[in-house]
């Protein structure tokens, strides 16, 4: 045996950082508050997604080839790390995600419908994903599948793309997501088959890793708002005579929220650029950073509801607002179990390692 | 960012190799050394690395240590974690503040023992009536001329017989004054009156009690000003908690106890992943393919994870419960052979879930308690303190 040991270098580059500047003033400024709650029920605000595509948001992580600005998956997290601070109400992250895909299809040679990857790049039509398709017979809700013209899906060992000619009914939801019934079934739905064989599986796959480090990001923007608001009003508001922030059961609830942001966000970040350089080394992290970005934004924010005492769960409180969202996010693309099961496939690479340390080691008996 | 491998020089190839030697030729792997901070190396080992200059191996050669990198400190970790071996036990926390604040004498003559490792220390700051309110220590040093007599009883004084010296907490002023009458000492565990009685504690590992009785020690043992220990000790207490770590190369950003509790919980997995490929189930399948078992290692590897990506002084609360969480998964999902202790028909992996359960409540005490931690979390978060 030998040691192989990796860096644990977290740190933006200063591009990266000027990125952040760049969106974190861009959303605060363009998807306040009152936007959000303005594009409730459907959860889209269709000037935010001007903005987003005047800004170049859409193409940032679109490889240049594609004709878009060859940055990659951590520029997606940062966006989407951003746009869950804001609650943004714009499919970008599930858009990218799909965009990124097709880019590679395209690479592989397949032909896409005339003019429909340009409206698509422009952001003219949205694009989502499917991302439960391939446990799924039949319908499935899609995540930005009352937005999307076209949604990609995994379905009998291959990539499909289906089409409608109007838009899918927003089945009603909490969080007011824009999620839909999408069903290839469906006699308004056209299916195309882009890819089969095992070359759709790993597409597939790696479809299905982008899309849940995009949207942990966006949970870990919820987290961090989340946290923002809660410890804000825990110096504010008295009880007894102190601030609630002097209870211990609160501040130490307020430091379990950041710890649960935290770690979410190196995950994030550590799972992306892993996916984007080595594909092939621990390909469970996506599916952690997925399951510890739900887990801990489910948590969180009702930790951050209660914080507030009965205001916390007024509809016209900030945090009631990200406690819808942070479900509806967080679970439309199956829940943690989904994402446990992805990680379960790291057991048997380690007993494998195993192995190979009982081949190299005695053990003194006990 | 960057968590690229690093490829190893051929010299860094040739220290792994000279250090998986000395590992090889004096330990045979043990289940039973998997946290823990409460045994050391074997002396073999430990002469070893002392000779090489490899207990501190990052300080130079001509102060006792090899002048090695970030790269040579993670081999070793990395082996260290290989063998099942407790660390070689060193003095990262006290040489800084000695070099700051120790006597000329002191320097000249414990520092170059405490810089190769040859000499080893221990912590002297709970007692009997203060662990976590550190302030309201009562051992008293009184001084006559250039000596002080030293009086009182230090608990969990953890090392204590294997070391050469304590690093005491005493009060030297009206015990009112708390933290202000506060001066700190490095006593030789030698002298007459110093006396270390064992502690056992949950999974077999052992502390003590020391007992000072009319300890006499010169001034040149002193560390820093007289009522000046809180603030000499901050320094090795905010090492000690991971403050301030920042690493942007090959070492965990999860910091000080965190990320031995995290290697710990590591091993906890593998022991778990041993014993689900050594069973079966009624119909003769692995249980490795069991969907339960699956699903626990699963949630066991998603929290270890997390500890790894726990920055700084987050990974301590963070490792401590999550390693007593996830050691009562693998005990349940193991069970009933999940209770077997070492050295028993049947046990797992040689007793290593039943051990670490037993193991990990202390780690959310020892080296300041998963509250304390909180607290200071908070304060950084800009929050008030408790009221
Ligand atoms: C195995 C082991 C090894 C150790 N090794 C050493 C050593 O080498 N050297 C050394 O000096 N000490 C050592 N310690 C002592 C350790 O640092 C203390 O046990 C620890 O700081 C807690 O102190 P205590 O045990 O007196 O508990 P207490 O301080 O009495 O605490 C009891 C409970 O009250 C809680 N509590 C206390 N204060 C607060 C607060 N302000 N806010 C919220 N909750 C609070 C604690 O979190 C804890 O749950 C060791 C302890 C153990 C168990």
């Amino acid at each position: 045996m030998t040691t192989t040991l990796r860096r644990n270098d977290y740190t933006l580059s200063d591009e990266q950082d000027q990125l952040v500047a760049m969106l974190r003033s861009l959303f605060s400024e363009k998807s306040p508050i009152s936007v959000v709650r303005d594009a409730e029920p459907l959860g889209f605000d269709a000037q935010l997604w001007a903005t987003v595509r005047d800004n170049g948001l859409l193409t940032i992580s679109v490889p240049a080839e594609a004709g878009g600005d060859g940055g990659g998956l951590i520029e997606l997290v940062l966006t989407g790390i951003e746009i869950g601070r804001t609650a943004a109400p714009v499919p970008l992250l599930d858009h990218v995600v799909a965009l990124r895909t097709l880019a590679r299809l395209k690479d592989e040679g397949v032909e896409l419908a005339e003019g429909s990857w340009e409206s698509a790049l422009a952001g003219e039509t949205i694009l989502s994903l499917a991302p439960i398709s391939s446990w799924e017979l039949g319908a499935e809700l899609v995540p930005s599948g009352a937005l999307a013209k076209s949604v990609l899906a995994f379905k009998d060992g291959s990539v499909i793309l289906m089409t409608r000619e109007g838009l899918a009914e927003q089945a009603p939801n909490e969080g007011c997501t824009p999620v839909a019934w999408w069903d290839p079934t469906d006699a308004s739905v056209s299916v195309t088959t882009l890819l089969s064989g095992d070359q759709a599986a790993e597409l597939w796959e790696l479809t299905r890793r982008e899309w849940r480090i995009a949207t942990a990001a966006s949970l870990v923007g919820i987290l961090a708002m989340a946290g923002e608001i809660a410890r804000a009003y825990s110096v504010e508001r008295q009880a007894f005579g102190v601030r609630i922030a002097q209870f211990q059961a609160i501040s130490h609830d307020l430091v379990d929220m950041h710890m649960d942001e935290l770690t979410s966000r190196n995950m994030t970040l550590k799972a992306a650029w892993l996916t984007e350089h080595e594909p092939d080394f621990r390909p469970e992290l996506a599916a952690m950073a997925m399951a510890q970005a739900t887990r801990s934004v489910l948590r969180s924010t009702a930790k951050a509801v209660h914080v507030h005492g009965g205001m916390g769960i007024t509809l016209e409180a900030d945090i009631s607002l990200f406690y819808r969202k942070a479900a509806a996010w967080a679970l439309v693309g199956g829940g943690t179990r989904r994402d446990l099961e992805e990680i379960s496939k790291a057991v048997d690479r380690r007993a494998i390692e195993r192995t190979r340390w009982h081949e190299t080691h005695e053990l003194a008996k006990r | 960012m960057d968590f690229s491998e690093v490829e190893l020089t051929a010299e860094q190839q040739a220290f792994e190799k000279e250090l998986r030697d000395l590992l090889d030729t004096n330990w045979t792997p043990d289940y039973a050394h998997i946290s823990l901070d409460h045994d050391r190396a074997p002396d073999a080992v430990r002469t070893g690395m002392v000779e090489r200059g490899w207990i501190h191996p990052h300080f130079a050669p001509d102060a006792g240590g090899a002048g090695l990198g970030e790269i040579e400190q993670q081999i070793i970790s990395s082996l260290f974690e290989e063998f099942y071996m407790a660390s070689p036990g060193g003095n990262d926390l006290l040489i800084p503040t000695l070099d700051k604040h120790g006597s000329e004498w002191l320097k000249a003559n414990v520092l170059p023992g405490l810089r190769t490792g040859e000499l080893s220390t221990c912590l002297g700051y709970s007692e009997p009536d203060s662990g976590s309110d550190m302030a309201a220590a009562k051992t008293r040093a009184v001084r006559d001329g250039d000596m002080w007599t030293i009086n009182g009883q230090k608990m969990w004084t953890t090392g204590a017989h294997h070391a050469d010296y304590v690093f005491l907490l005493a009060r030297t002023g009206p015990i009112e004054e708390k933290h202000r009458t506060l001066t700190m000492f490095l006593v030789p565990m030698n002298l007459p009156g110093v006396q270390a009685t064992p502690i056992w504690i949950l999974g077999g590992g052992r502390t003590n009690v020391t007992f000072y009785t009319d300890v006499e020690v010169s001034d040149d043992y002193r560390i820093g000003g007289v009522n000046d220990g809180w603030s000499v000790m901050s320094t090795p207490l905010a090492t000690e908690h991971g403050a301030g770590v920042v690493t942007e190369g090959v070492t965990p950003v999860n910091g000080s106890m965190g990320q031995s509790f995290s290697r710990t919980f590591a091993k906890l997995i593998d022991g778990a992943i041993d014993w689900a490929a050594s069973r079966k189930d009624a119909e003769g399948r692995s249980r490795l393919e069991d969907p339960l078992v699956r699903m626990a290692l699963a949630e066991a590897m998603l929290d270890l994870e997390m500890c790894w990506n726990a920055a700084g002084e987050l990974g301590k609360p963070m490792a401590a419960e999550a390693l007593a969480t996830n050691a009562d998964r693998l005990a349940d999902m193991a069970a009933p052979e999940g209770i077997l202790d070492f050295g028993v028909d049947g046990k797992i992996a040689a007793g290593i879930i039943a051990s670490q359960r037993l193991h990990s409540p202390g780690t959310a005490i020892y080296g300041g308690t998963t509250e304390i931690y909180r607290n200071n979390l908070a304060r950084r978060l800009g929050l008030p303190r408790p009221y």
